[in-house]
């Protein structure tokens, strides 16, 4: 009998704790209220966020997925609708992210690549629930509320994770 | 407390402000263009996906439109529509009150019954026979 072992490198272990921060974060955030339904500041993302500005994009995707994986089995939503929204989301803004990857660091920061990412993510949301939830037109009349707050979202977050990092350098 | 704002500013750098002032523009378009509504003229019932029939709303009628599970009340009022009875539980359909404006919808999820309505700009003034 021959065992198989997986070895087990530092970076996994990195991975598997920025992704429990991520969907604590995350499952908190399902339990706060939200003034407006369906309008949410995705708290989870600065630790992806930061992930890749501190490691590097591939830790980003992942730490990411495993995010969506794993709070849509803890919360019940798994293959649900709703886990598929926040799959497109993520896989929106990690796409954006690969493309946007080589702007230069010197005039683009961490606000740059967040607020990209924001609107690439409710770009994959609202393509999911034009063509397979909702398929109306009607429903673009929401899409500046989205707008706004994935701009303002996203430049929190932005700032939240550069203090992060830069608390994080201190040390 | 200004001072940490200011620190806040200068971690934006001139490219960001780039990337800032396209989003602000992209939140005017959006603005301009999707909450534009001119007032409307006809109403469009749905039932599932298909078109059940069209009104004008120059009238006052009451419509009783039977979905999957049961009937629905629909008021037009000389250039408004609501809900006025349906056979779901939680009745948001009726609590979105009255609509007037080109492409305002309500729906009705459990009843599969929505209503939209449609601007002035149509393929054609009337039809004759």
């Amino acid at each position: 009998m021959t065992l198989s072992t997986i070895n087990i490198i530092n970076r996994d272990h990195q991975i598997a704790k920025l992704s429990a921060i991520a969907v604590a974060l995350s499952l908190i955030e399902f339990f706060l209220p939200s003034p407006i339904p369906g309008v949410k500041p995705g708290i989870a993302n600065i630790i992806i966020l930061y992930t890749i500005f501190k490691f590097d994009l591939r830790m980003g995707i992942w730490v990411s997925l495993i995010r969506v994986f794993v709070t849509g089995i803890l919360l019940g939503t798994f293959l649900s609708p709703t886990f598929f929204l926040s799959l497109s989301g993520a896989l929106f803004s990690l796409f954006s992210l690969i493309i946007f990857r080589n702007l230069n660091s010197k005039y683009f920061s961490i606000i740059s690549f967040s607020l990209i990412a924001s609107l690439a993510h409710i770009a994959g949301q609202f393509i999911i629930v034009r063509f397979w939830i909702i398929p109306h037109n009607g429903i673009f009349y929401l899409l500046p509320i989205f707008i706004i707050s994935a701009f303002i979202f996203g430049l929190v977050n932005a700032l939240v994770t550069s203090k992060l990092l830069q608390l994080n350098s201190k040390k | 407390m200004i001072k940490k704002i200011l620190q806040f500013f200068k971690l934006i750098k001139s490219g960001d402000w780039f990337i800032i002032i396209l989003f602000c523009g992209l939140i005017i378009f959006s603005t301009k263009f999707l909450w534009n509504l001119p007032q409307g003229e006809y109403l469009e019932i749905y039932k599932r996906n298909e078109i059940l029939a069209t009104y004008s709303l120059n009238q006052k009628i009451t419509k009783i439109i039977n979905g999957s599970k049961g009937e629905t009340k629909i008021n037009i009022d000389n250039g408004k529509v609501r809900f006025s009875s349906a056979p779901c539980a939680k009745k948001y359909c009726i609590h979105q009150g009255w609509i007037n404006k080109a492409n305002q919808t309500i729906i009705c999820i459990p009843n599969q019954i929505s209503i939209s309505i449609v601007g002035a700009k149509r393929k054609y003034d009337s039809i004759n026979y």
